[in-house]
């Protein structure tokens, strides 16, 4: 990853949502995307150039444009209409990026068009988010990481944010995966935790 | 066998899809493949099939297919009659707001540059103060009265438009409660295929949300009625039977909205008939 006195940037084309650029670079703001908050907090993995990414709940696709940047190829999955219009004119100007309209709770509707991929990045505002990491690890190469940015609130609003954590992890971890980190994303993200898991 | 976006691979051999982008993207929602049987494809296969040339001819053809697709989807989506009536509902809302925070303003400043004036005992509504701060002349207030006053109309003109479509949007529900009642219904609860899926009771209440979870949370009264009060039946039947005419006329809206949903056209039978029982549930007098 690069970092420019402190700040986390990736090289790339700027402008895409008026984010500043440093030195010719575009930065990437931990406060705007959950996976730059990660990296901030000294956690993740480097996003490399020979990499493949499957992202799924790229939204607007604000931290798909700065992935795109680092890496070869991401297939960037989204399923609501307004943030896709904004998502395809990403991929417009970003030869690398691949917008899919699906929703990830069905990996089959997008199956057809999918390759393995080294890296497989979660961020759904879904009730069950173990199940939705489970239902798309086909896409996911044998020695590939899974990073499942956990909306606690998402999954129940009333319960405790680590206790959530806990029972996804525990979840997980049943089902045949390892959870190397789970890093809680406070102070950019409220209730949220990124965990970086690997087949066992 | 395993079917991609580009074609079929067999046991090494791929049979590849044929036809431009439309094509692909057909046969794309024609495949039927089991995440269980599923292989992720790898894109010499691609090569190998002859559909392209190399790694970035690949990445090309997939992207400009997805896009496609994805444009295709939206506008489809866009297209369906009552998402933009949502934003035209929204908007006639949100502008009662400002130009009655804007009114109330305007008279207030009126208020101080005119010592003398009080608006008692003279029934003024907001469109007479407007005309009048209109005249003042010497104020930045005046010219803003009169955009304010023009905002109004922009308002009123916006409404007709709002109620023309959701006739055409719903003409079951619209000929129950009349075309902005239904808008409002529509909107709240998100489309029209939202609305035709809600029970009445739930209809009965949208709008009131507030009072519903407060009577939940802590037992005081339930709301009898949310966005269907604004239709005469309801707000102009005395107080005993208000209840019972909101629940009568939510439960032929649930109808109602299923006829317009599903069958997209108005049934006159069916809204004789709820016009009758509405009619006698709120005791015509």
């Amino acid at each position: 990853m690069i970092w420019i006195d402190g700040v986390l940037v990736s090289p790339g084309e700027g402008g895409v949502y008026g984010e500043r650029m440093l030195k010719d670079h575009r930065v990437w703001d931990p406060r705007r995307s959950k996976l730059a908050a990660l990296f901030a907090k000294g956690g993740g993995r480097d996003l490399e150039s020979w990499m493949s990414i499957l992202y799924l709940g790229a939204a607007n696709g604000t931290t798909v444009s700065h992935v795109a940047d680092y890496v070869e190829c991401v297939y960037a999955v989204e399923f609501a209409p307004r943030p896709m219009q904004d998502l395809i004119e990403v991929a417009r100007r970003r030869k690398n990026v691949v917008p899919i309209m699906a929703d990830a709770t069905h990996p089959v509707e997008y199956a057809p068009l999918m390759e393995e991929v080294d890296m497989v990045i979660q961020d759904v505002a879904q009730p069950d988010q173990a199940g939705i990491v489970l239902a798309n690890l086909p896409f996911l190469k044998q020695d590939g990481v899974y990073i499942l940015m956990l909306k606690t609130r998402s999954v129940d609003v009333r319960a405790d944010p680590d206790a959530v954590i806990t029972a996804t992890v525990r979840n997980l971890e049943a089902s045949g995966l390892k959870v190397h980190a789970a890093t809680r994303l406070e102070p950019f993200h409220r209730d949220h935790a990124a965990l970086v898991c690997t087949r066992k | 066998m395993q079917h991609y976006w580009f074609g079929d691979v067999e046991g090494g051999a791929c049979t590849p899809a044929q036809g431009d982008l439309g094509a692909l993207s057909d046969r794309l929602d024609t495949l039927r493949i089991t995440m269980e049987s599923f292989i992720p494809l790898s894109w010499e296969d691609a090569v190998a099939c002859g559909v392209c040339a190399d790694r970035r001819d690949y990445l090309d053809r997939l992207r400009a297919l997805c896009i496609r697709r994805a444009e295709t989807e939206i506008s489809a989506y866009y297209q369906q009659s009552d998402i933009e009536l949502l934003q035209m509902v929204r908007m006639l809302d949100e502008m009662d707001t400002v130009i009655n925070l804007l009114t109330e303003r305007a008279t207030e400043w009126y208020i101080v540059r005119n010592p003398g004036f009080s608006r008692k005992y003279r029934a003024i509504g907001a469109k007479k103060m407007l005309s009048i701060i209109k005249k003042d002349r010497a104020s930045p207030l005046g010219s803003l009265a009169g955009e304010i006053e023009r905002l109004a109309s922009e308002r009123t003109r916006l409404m007709r438009e709002v109620s023309t479509r959701a006739d055409a949007v719903a003409p079951n529900c619209s000929a129950l409660v009349g075309g902005l009642v239904a808008a409002r219904l529509i909107s709240r609860a998100g489309g029209l295929a939202q609305l035709a899926r809600l029970p009445a009771s739930t209809i009965q209440v949208l709008g009131a949300e507030n009072a519903l979870f407060t009577h939940l949370r802590s037992g005081t009264p339930s709301p009898k009625h949310g966005i269907i009060f604004q239709h005469r039946r309801v707000h102009n039947a005395p107080r005993s039977t208000r209840g019972r005419v909101a629940r009568v006329l939510a439960a032929k809206l649930g109808i109602a909205a299923r006829i317009d949903y599903f069958r997209g056209e108005m049934s006159p039978e069916f809204l004789e008939k709820a016009q009758r029982r509405i009619d006698d549930v709120a005791g015509i007098v």
